[in-house]
């Protein structure tokens, strides 16, 4: 004879024999000590009897009605040790984009909090236009600069100058982040030194790279062959993916372009054909918008009106052009911010190259522009012919000298 | 001399030593990616698991889901069952459906690394 125990397993009841019932407490024991800390650990845990209960099922019928030690040995086998640091690991592994935060033995909920670090309003004066106001807003928000720069002054339009009071009352209220443990208060960032000595070591890398490159003189020549081997690599590269792309039969996808945060150095071809098609597309806007103010302002000295439209009667001359300088800086000016961030996206070597495609393009445009303009405007025709004749003027007066 | 399927054998279980510490990271991966098929119970995800070298418990896997719903990576709804209480059928939400396309593309990418070097 042997003395049954009955037990609740979430809820429902089981009756164990003696040994099943030690070793069913020394488990849930062992489960509940495992997931201490852990916030889910009632649910988790009446998960686990759950599942226990329907192994335990397995083994009753309508003539067996008590669970044997033997037979909870083999359920308890099957469930496996409760194991926290899988989630406790799993955890660290996906914030890895932030530094790690020792898990340990820490339980899961205290590695959570210290992944996000709270994250408090400061101004930046680093790279600050006026105050640091919006510097530090970005920073806050984990936005471009230029983005909180932008809605400041299209506030301070709108409300008429009670954004102006605003940013003053910020700059007023908001302390200075001076030290760099508030500096990633600023960011959000945990502020630990481990962390902070990683933050650094980057920073040194990035410099010294910098630093080789530009300002210790390189030789361009040197600077030349780096970038052609880089190009050499990637032209590989491509072949190479391009090859196995050919082999898979067209089926399987061209390999995913690494983000250019991760790594500067080895930017993807694709990305580089992508980049130079967005730089040219956003050239080309700027040329067009450009030359678009120039015609208006030319329009507005000339005559008075805007590209054809008159001024409102009360609006003297100069406000208009006021207007006109003020909303060619609005439009261009994010442009311009977006054209030099994929400039630094594309690699330390693609900033001068696209630069001088911008050029090229800025050329054409206004060669064409003009052209056009020469064949189809009688006025600038007439300018054209005028010019000419200067030109004439100047060569038949002052001869050149290797005539 | 030693038989070759012993050679084997034993190679075999050192890489599984080797591997075990990253078995146990791509655990949550294999999770995510199963969950993404269909709804399913947790037995469900364990018989997907068990023919595999990722063979998992319900000790280990019940912390798990329960940290990916905390998340917010996945979700899971009560249905009831032919035989006993009501089930937990999980499902992916669209943050875990994001986390996981990183995922996939972030393993592509180790995929090509390792048949890139060496060979």
């Amino acid at each position: 004879m042997q003395k049954v125990i009955t037990v609740s397993l979430n809820g429902n009841a089981y009756q164990l024999d003696e040994a099943a019932y030690a070793q069913l407490a020394a488990y849930l024991t062992e489960a509940a000590r495992a997931l201490a800390g852990n916030p889910d650990s009632a649910e988790i845990i009446a998960d686990l009897e759950q599942a226990i209960a329907e192994k335990c099922a397995r083994y009753l019928s309508a003539h067996k009605n008590v669970v044997s030690g033997a037979e909870l040995e083999q359920v308890i086998a099957q469930m496996g040790p409760v194991d926290d640091t899988q989630a406790a690991g799993a955890a660290g592994a996906a914030a890895s984009a932030k530094p790690e935060s020792a898990p340990g033995a820490a339980s899961t909920h205290a590695g959570e909090s210290s992944g996000a670090a709270p994250r408090r309003l400061y101004q930046i004066s680093e790279g600050a236009l006026v105050s640091g106001v919006c510097n530090g807003l970005a920073a806050y928000f984990n936005v471009d600069v230029t983005l909180v720069r932008v809605i400041f002054v299209v506030l301070i339009i709108v409300t008429g100058g009670l954004g102006l009071l605003a940013y003053l009352a910020l700059m007023i209220l908001i302390p200075y982040a001076s030290t760099s443990e508030e500096h990633a208060a600023a960011r959000g960032l945990p502020f630990n030194a481990r962390a902070l000595v990683e933050r650094a070591k980057a920073k040194y890398a990035e410099f010294a790279r910098n630093a080789e490159r530009h300002i210790a003189g390189a030789p361009w020549r040197r600077e030349w062959r780096r970038v052609r081997a880089e190009w050499r690599v990637e032209r590989r590269r491509m072949r190479e993916d391009w090859r196995a792309y050919r082999r898979s039969g067209y089926r399987r996808p061209l390999s995913p372009t690494p983000s250019p945060a991760a790594d500067p150095a080895p930017i993807h071809y694709a990305a580089h054909l992508v980049t130079g098609a967005i730089l040219a597309a956003i050239g080309l806007l700027l040329t067009l918008l450009t030359v678009a103010w120039v015609l208006a302002l030319i329009s507005l000295f000339r005559s008075g009106t805007v590209l054809g439209y008159a001024l409102p009667h009360d609006m003297p001359f100069w406000v208009a052009l006021i207007i006109l300088i003020g909303l060619y800086q609005c439009v261009a000016w994010p442009i311009h911010h977006v054209r030099r961030a994929l400039y630094a996206s594309g690699g330390s070597y693609y900033g001068p190259w696209a630069a001088a495609w911008n050029g090229i393009i800025a050329l054409a445009v206004v060669v064409v522009l003009l052209w056009y303009a020469a064949h189809h405007q009688a006025e600038v025709r007439g300018l054209f012919e005028q010019l000419m004749r200067w030109w004439q003027d100047i060569i038949a007066h002052h001869p050149t000298q290797d005539t | 001399m030693v038989p070759f399927y012993y050679k084997v054998a034993v190679l075999n279980m050192d890489a599984d030593q080797k591997f075990g510490p990253i078995r146990k990271g791509l655990l949550e991966f294999l999770v995510l990616r199963i969950v993404s098929g269909t709804t399913v119970y947790v037995a469900d995800i364990l018989r997907r698991l068990a023919d595999t070298e990722f063979a998992t418990q319900e000790g280990t896997l019940y912390p798990l889901l329960s940290k990916l719903r905390r998340e917010g990576l996945v979700d899971y709804e009560w249905q009831e069952s032919e035989s006993g209480p009501p089930r937990k059928y999980y499902r992916l939400t669209s943050a875990g459906r994001t986390q996981l396309a990183d995922l996939d593309d972030y393993w592509s990418r180790i995929n090509k690394t390792i048949a890139g070097l060496g060979s």
